[in-house]
């Protein structure tokens, strides 16, 4: 018996955009995202995550390199692609005249199917994404979490291969944050792929399979969360001193134990730690015996902003990380 | 029904939506010929007078204009609202259909074509009530085609601006522009009567022969003579700015 | 207080000419339709009635002024209404800027569009063979009546922008401008007018002032039209500036 070999829904090979008379948006990126998977786009805005989800949903053409989508190329294969594609951009532009399910009925128009034969569909879709009771609203009337998730049941109706989700969460609250964070995750259980852009460190982190992290117009990173962060570094501990502490002389203690870390200013310290919880106690100890006073502290995993950090050497902005907001006030 | 036509019938549908819905944006569009029916033959309308004047009553003979300049708004509207729908990313939303940018073209072109049929009949109807003559049901028919063919063009012609500017800004240039195609022709006199210049444009202008083609019913017979250059010009019309708004879809996102 | 007025009206002039493709459309429409009415209309100057004059174009000259002023009027009012609805406007109210000097920046800015608007038209007759009979002090008439004329439509502009406070509405009283146009002797010897405009227009002050800038380009320098011309734009502004106090007097008791 033969099984068809994995078959990739995104396969970007050197894909370039270059703007008139600008610098590159995007200089040159590969990245495959298999089928059935999610595939996070995690960057700063202005990383070049939009333009290149313009590129690969056919609204901008690429001027180097190649794309395909479902297979096709999305340059010399536009209509294959849209046809295969759902899309879910930034804007959520949706006529504020129409109601929900009359909009629901022109996507399925516009991706040529005859409304009649999705109805059963549309109504599921609006069911799913909680919007029953306001279909037959006009959507000038919806809140911002509401147009997102009738959106996303447009982008759904024709049961696209391969969705692209532009940066779905921001500008939302945090309730209509995890209400569209469920719906990924359903729809990752069913089997669609998912390419997804976030500024959010905690979306990619909760959300993605694999991850592209962009910075400037080019990837340098990518994997699983886990590897990712793996990568960087074992778990580090934080330690706030108390007010009149000798530092130096806190420096030479947890030095014995592990590697400093970049600090964030002067009564912080931040050391990498192998084993974990267990290297806590002899740390404490030792602190205790030079008469250096421990005002708080906390064990840290790496996140995904010590990745980005590590990649990048800055800090991931608005990620919505207390570490990294504190580090970039400092800044 | 063909998917094409379908996602045509949708477009449209969209377009409409707009009136039904929002019928005081629609106001000043359809009473804005009629108010220049009505105002240009009380300032002017002794013009009928001149020797050669080739109708009875200003009024009748200015009708057809207040008709074309319906169909001139309601072709820059088209415009406008596009522009207006790129600016808010509507437009992406269709470029991402995987139907042919033909046909996409044509649903937001068709709506114009029905909508220009609302200043007409606005202005008509007063016109009627004020005492023009009745034109015949043929004449009307002809003239509803013709001017249904001219507000394609005009909006064809504004879809250009607004894929090339991309902003509801370029809205001046759309209005003028169909501004100007339709009063610089023999708008407001005979061919005769008009000065030198303006005769010398008029008689480039291919709209002349759209609003001759509209107006000879209303100051005489419908004649195949007058028939033909209306149609061959708006054929020309549509097809130039048709061609240039399909190659301004296919050329987004260069 | 004039300080204030003259810091408003800087800005919103510098605002105006930073966006000339909304000044643009002020002068574009009634330049295209001066050429279309004397290009098509040239032979009615031979209709018995029709005073004695070089040529239609002088006749027209005044009436694309006028309809100009009108226009600038209407973009005024659109700025206003603007202002209002970005939030702009509501900042004013709560500094200590007098209140008349709200309504008078606006209109200031008007009154130096306005004289731009008349040179322009002026420049432009000269250009296609026009004449200006009244010579210079011709030419100072006509800017005269032209300025406080502009002034009384802007302040206009900026009463119905306080009364709707909305730019789209305000937009939408754009063809109601051809309407009050229409029904007066801007466009045609009042004799020649058709029924009811030639009743209406000697009850619209638009006739006075068109035909007070008309006399010094068209004929001469006789004083009478003139003074006519130049009391109605007077009337106009006043009466426009008074209700745009009160109506801003109204929003502010709302408020």
């Amino acid at each position: 018996m033969q099984y068809p070999g994995p078959i990739a829904a995104i396969e970007v090979i050197g894909l370039e955009r270059r703007f008139k008379g600008a610098v590159k948006a995007v200089a040159g990126i590969d990245l495959e995202v298999a089928a059935g998977e999610v595939y996070g786009f995690l960057g700063p805005n202005g990383a070049g995550k939009t333009t290149t989800v313009r590129m690969l949903v056919t609204l901008l053409r690429p001027t180097g390199g190649q794309a395909l989508v479902a297979g096709f190329d999305v340059a010399t294969q536009p209509a294959d692609v849209r046809r295969r594609i759902g899309v879910a951009l930034q804007e959520a532009a949706l006529d504020p005249l129409m109601t929900g399910s009359e909009l629901i009925e022109l996507q399925a128009t516009l991706h040529g199917i005859a409304p009649r034969t999705v109805r059963a569909r549309g109504a599921e879709l609006i069911e799913r994404v909680g919007l029953s009771q306001a279909a037959g609203r006009r959507v000038g009337t919806y809140s911002g979490g509401m147009r997102r998730r009738l959106d996303l049941a447009m982008a759904l109706i024709h049961e696209p291969e391969v969705l692209f989700l532009d940066e779905p969460t921001t500008g939302l609250d945090p309730t209509s944050r995890l209400t569209l964070w469920e719906e990924v995750r359903r729809l990752r259980d069913e089997g669609t792929t998912v390419f997804l852009t976030t500024q959010y460190l905690e979306e990619a982190d909760q959300l993605a399979d694999r991850l592209g992290i962009i910075a400037a117009g080019r990837i340098v990173a990518t994997g699983t969360p886990a590897a990712l962060k793996a990568e960087v570094g074992r778990p580090h501990l934080d330690l706030v001193l108390a007010p009149g502490t000798d530092l130096r002389r806190a420096h030479e203690v947890v030095t014995r134990f592990g590697d400093h870390r970049p600090v964030a200013d002067g009564c912080h310290l931040s050391i990498e730690i192998a084993r974990g919880a267990g290297d806590i106690a002899p740390i404490l100890r030792a602190l205790d015996d030079a008469d250096v006073a421990v005002a708080e502290l906390e064990l840290r995993q790496p996140t995904l902003d010590d990745v980005f950090l590590a990649k990048t050497g800055e800090h991931l902005e608005g990620s919505g990380n207390p570490h990294s907001e504190a580090a970039a006030e400092l800044v | 029904m063909s998917g094409d036509l379908r996602t045509i019938r949708a477009l449209m549908g969209r377009g409409l939506n707009e009136i039904l819905r929002v019928p005081g944006g629609a106001i000043p569009g359809v009473l804005a010929p009629t108010i220049f029916m009505l105002g240009l033959s009380a300032a002017f309308g002794k013009a009928a007078a001149l020797p050669n004047f080739t109708a009875d009553d200003f009024r009748t003979f200015i009708v057809p204009v207040g008709m074309l300049q319906g169909a001139g708004f309601t072709g820059a509207a088209t415009g406008v609202n596009l522009a207006r729908d790129i600016e808010q990313g509507w437009f992406d939303r269709l470029m991402l259909a995987p139907a042919r940018r033909s046909v996409l073209l044509a649903g937001v072109v068709a709506s114009a074509c029905l909508r220009c049929l609302l200043p007409a009949t606005f202005l008509l109807v007063v016109a009627f009530s004020l005492g023009v003559d009745w034109p015949g049901v043929g004449a009307l028919a002809l003239g509803a085609l013709l001017i249904m063919g001219l507000a394609a063009a005009a909006a064809c012609y504004a879809t250009v601006l607004a894929l090339r500017f991309r902003t509801q800004q370029a809205a001046p240039l759309m209005q003028v522009g169909t501004f100007v195609a339709i009063l610089f022709t023999t708008a407001y006199v005979p061919r005769e009567l008009l000065s030198d210049w303006l005769r010398a444009i008029a008689d480039l202008n291919p709209v002349t022969h759209v609003l001759e083609g509209v107006r000879q019913g209303f100051i005489g017979d419908v004649t195949w003579a007058q028939t033909w250059p209306a149609l061959v010009a708006l054929a020309g019309l549509v097809g130039l700015f048709g061609a240039l708004a399909v190659r301004g879809m296919r050329r987004q996102g260069r | 207080m004039i300080a204030a007025s003259v810091a408003l009206a800087r800005r919103a002039l510098r605002n105006a000419l930073r966006r000339p493709q909304f000044l643009a459309p002020l002068v574009l429409f009634p330049t295209l339709f001066l050429a279309v009415n004397v290009g098509g209309l040239e032979r009615t100057t031979s209709l018995q009635g029709f005073p004695q004059v070089d040529g239609f174009l002088d006749f027209q000259l005044a009436a694309a002024i006028t309809q100009s002023l009108l226009l600038g009027g209407v973009s005024a009012g659109i700025a206003a209404a603007l202002d209002i609805e970005g939030g702009f406007f509501d900042r004013l109210v709560a500094s200590p800027t007098p209140r008349l000097a709200i309504v008078l920046g606006r209109v200031l800015a008007a009154s130096v569009i306005a004289a731009i608007q008349v040179v322009y038209f002026l420049v432009l007759g000269l250009v296609f063979g026009a004449s200006i009979q009244g010579g210079a002090l011709g030419v100072l008439s006509v800017l005269a009546i032209g300025i406080v004329a502009g002034t009384g439509f802007g302040a206009l502009g900026m009463m119905i922008a306080l009364r709707t406070r909305n730019a789209s509405t305000v937009q939408g009283i754009f063809p109601l401008v051809f309407v009050i146009l229409f029904i007066s002797s801007a466009f045609f010897p009042r004799e020649l007018l058709s029924a009811p405009a030639d009743v209406l227009a000697a009850y619209n002050p638009l006739s006075y002032i068109a035909e007070g800038m008309r006399q010094p380009i068209a004929f001469d320098n006789a004083i009478g039209p003139v003074l006519e011309g130049l009391a109605a734009a007077a009337g106009v502004t006043v009466v426009a500036i008074g209700l745009s106090v009160l109506a801003l007097r109204g929003r502010l008791r709302e408020a």
